[in-house]
């Protein structure tokens, strides 16, 4: 806070708004921007204790400073290693992987892990590329499908004062106490009966309403901050109510509808008992349940069994990476905020 | 949450939902509003309704894994759950889980969202690392620490006996004593990012001018934490409490493809309990009068829950 105020006033030499905000605080900065020395000590003088520890700051790191930046490195630690031994591991050989004591940089890298997955022509690899199309369409009809939903429902929880609309939206948000795991036997029972055992179209729909509670929620506290007046305006200049909405608020929402996408596309990459139930024949599994197969089916390969859950996070953490900024602000701006 | 922002908006119009006579007319003045939320609630209904109702139903019944002839008991597989000397370690060792892993992935993962909110070079970069294991997926992380931690080859084991530190391999998952500490140590690892994202969306919203006044002021830093900090964030800290809460209560992947409950049910939960139950011994019956039981504990947080989202039902209305 202190670099930011005093480097802030250095560069534009005064600034308005800071000075618009609070005269001690105007005073300060009109004292470190002006070069002079004498202004200096009669400032000083004035809002003393302040001034002296924000001075003392600068130059020493308090103890809670020294102290967080141990507790990030250890955190760092302890985020990164499994993961960098998982990388470390899916780079050796079988043999090399159970050397005593353990290398922690592979002696001699080899990519025979990664190729013989990413191979269609062997059986591992034919088995896993399957697996990975099935799930990327899972998560991809789960993404879909759910804004398809979430959008209307959240817009007219925001908008529309229908009755019974408090007492709908809180229904969709109870959804998140249910036990997923309770619900296996009645649903598994349910697919039985719509004759959709084995097939996509359970795990989609079962999928959609874990995302949708979030999605709803995130996307009615954006659509609340969003003046209605905006819509009006575009209302009188002679758009309808779809056009208003499609060209006014979807894009004010979009970084709520980003997270949302990137929140059910997750969550449908990533989930395992479901899948496990649902889906009975080997050439329908998605990637969870069939990483699991292989390590059930190849117990000392551990190897091969690191390069499989690399490859099967690499898509999520990238997506997630490189839009997490939205993520950050849905919530912030969305959720927190609301 | 919903406090700060409530104070600078003019006073709510009257809420729709007060019952008043021409409540019919309403519902059918509003007809195609009804359309916007119908496919949501369509989808809900079928994917949650029914089983809820579906599994209250089962739980009175004896379901024999051979015969499709069910058999009324009343609250038989009732007493039988609550009753059994299991049921309670079962129960010790969900709670131990629970609080657990809540709790120190709160704490980690709000020191995080603090640390991470400072300026410093590669911010970027150390917020993305410690991102990462929120997004990997449940069995991907249990078969990578199982790995890890492997008494023979792992990485940590394997070190340690190296440096001579320990003398035997470190026996974590198979051992009764060090099995749940290990497990929710994993849970933590993949957890706490949530809590940091969370926070540091909630951080963002602590006004500036505050921290400065509060600053100016001469408070230090564990005051303006204490005092500005934390009233500030009550909402965003209730709520990703009780999620994760909910989150761990539910928690099923993860012990179950590093323990699967062992050894000797050392690790096992509710929730793997009721997997066990009703997928390996195909008692379903029982396993849905279990989940009656867990189903009511998590209906009671939920109540907090929704309490807490809606700051006390303080919900904004703008009439379209």
């Amino acid at each position: 806070m202190s670099a930011n105020l005093s480097t802030g006033v250095g560069a534009s030499g005064g600034s308005t708004a800071d000075a618009g905000l609070d005269g001690r605080d105007a005073r300060i900065a009109a004292a470190i921007a002006t070069p002079t020395a004498p202004s200096r000590p009669a400032v000083r003088s004035r809002v003393q204790p302040a001034t002296r520890r924000r001075a003392r700051r600068r130059c020493r790191p308090t103890p809670i400073g020294v102290l967080g930046w141990v507790f990030l490195a250890v955190l760092l630690f302890f985020t990164v290693v499994p993961m960098a031994w998982m990388v470390s591991t899916s780079l050796k050989s079988s043999f090399a992987a159970i050397d005593q004591p353990p290398r922690w940089i592979p002696a001699e890298p080899t990519i025979v892990n990664y190729t013989k997955l990413l191979n269609p022509d062997e059986t591992v690899g034919a088995d896993f590329l399957r697996y990975m199309r099935n799930s990327v369409w899972v998560s991809t009809a789960t993404t879909v499908l759910g804004l398809i939903v979430a959008v209307p429902a959240s817009y007219a929880f925001s908008r529309f004062a229908f009755p019974g609309r408090d007492t709908l939206f809180f229904s969709v948000l109870v959804r998140n106490m249910f036990p997923t795991v309770v619900f296996l036997i009645p649903l598994f029972i349910l697919m039985r009966r719509l004759t959709l055992v084995d097939s996509h179209w359970s795990l989609i729909l079962t999928y959609l309403t874990f995302g949708l509670p979030l999605s709803i929620w995130l996307l009615k506290g954006f659509y609340d901050n969003i003046p209605v007046e905006l819509e009006q305006a575009a209302r009188i200049d002679g758009a309808t109510r779809f056009q208003a909405f499609y060209l006014i608020v979807m894009p004010l929402s979009s970084p709520g509808i980003i997270a949302t996408a990137i929140y059910a596309f997750i969550q449908g990459w990533n989930e395992y008992v479901y899948a496990r139930t649902f889906i009975q024949s080997d050439r329908l599994l998605t990637m969870p349940v069939g990483l699991q197969k292989f390590f059930t089916e190849y117990a000392s390969d551990w190897p091969g069994l690191m390069a499989a859950s690399f490859i099967m996070s690499v898509p999520v953490v990238v997506l997630f990476l490189a839009l997490q900024k939205y993520f950050v602000q849905a919530l912030t701006e969305g959720a927190v905020k609301s | 949450m919903a406090l700060s922002r409530a104070r600078v908006l003019p006073v709510a119009p009257p809420r729709a939902r007060r019952p008043r006579p021409g409540l019919f007319a309403s519902i059918v003045r509003h007809w195609a509003d009804y359309l916007y939320v119908a496919p949501a609630l369509l989808v809900m209904v079928l994917v949650i309704g029914y089983p809820v109702v579906y599994t209250v139903y089962l739980s009175f019944f004896e379901t024999p894994p051979r015969s499709g002839d069910w058999v009324w008991t009343g609250v038989g597989n009732y007493t039988e759950t609550l009753g059994s000397a299991r049921f309670w370690d079962t129960t010790r060792n969900t709670f131990y889980w629970t609080v657990g892993s809540t709790a120190l992935a709160f704490v980690i993962g709000f020191g995080a969202a603090l640390v991470v909110q400072r300026q410093f070079v590669g911010r970027g970069i150390v917020r993305a690392i410690l991102l990462i294991p929120y997004v990997i997926s449940h069995v991907a992380a249990a078969y990578v620490w199982r790995w890890f931690l492997h008494s023979d080859y792992g990485l940590v084991s394997g070190t340690l006996l190296d440096w001579g530190v320990i003398e035997r391999p470190l026996v974590l998952f198979d051992s009764i004593r060090w099995v749940m500490p290990t497990v929710i140590l994993v849970n933590v690892w993949k957890e706490f990012p949530f809590v940091m994202i969370m926070l540091l969306a909630g951080l963002q919203t602590v006004p500036d001018q505050l921290m400065r006044a509060a600053k100016v002021d001469g408070a230090g830093a564990w005051n303006r934490f204490w005092h500005v900090t934390v009233p500030h964030l009550k909402g965003v800290i209730l709520i990703t409490t009780l999620l994760l809460f909910v989150v761990n209560l539910n928690s099923f992947t993860l012990v179950y493809l590093m323990t699967g409950g062992g050894p000797a049910g050392a690790s096992q939960l509710w929730i793997t309990e009721i997997y066990n139950i009703a997928f390996r011994s195909l008692r379903y019956g029982e396993a849905s009068a279990y989940s009656v039981v867990l189903f009511l504990i998590m209906l009671s947080m939920g109540y907090f829950y929704v309490k807490a989202l809606t700051g006390g039902g303080k919900s904004q209305r703008r009439p379209a």
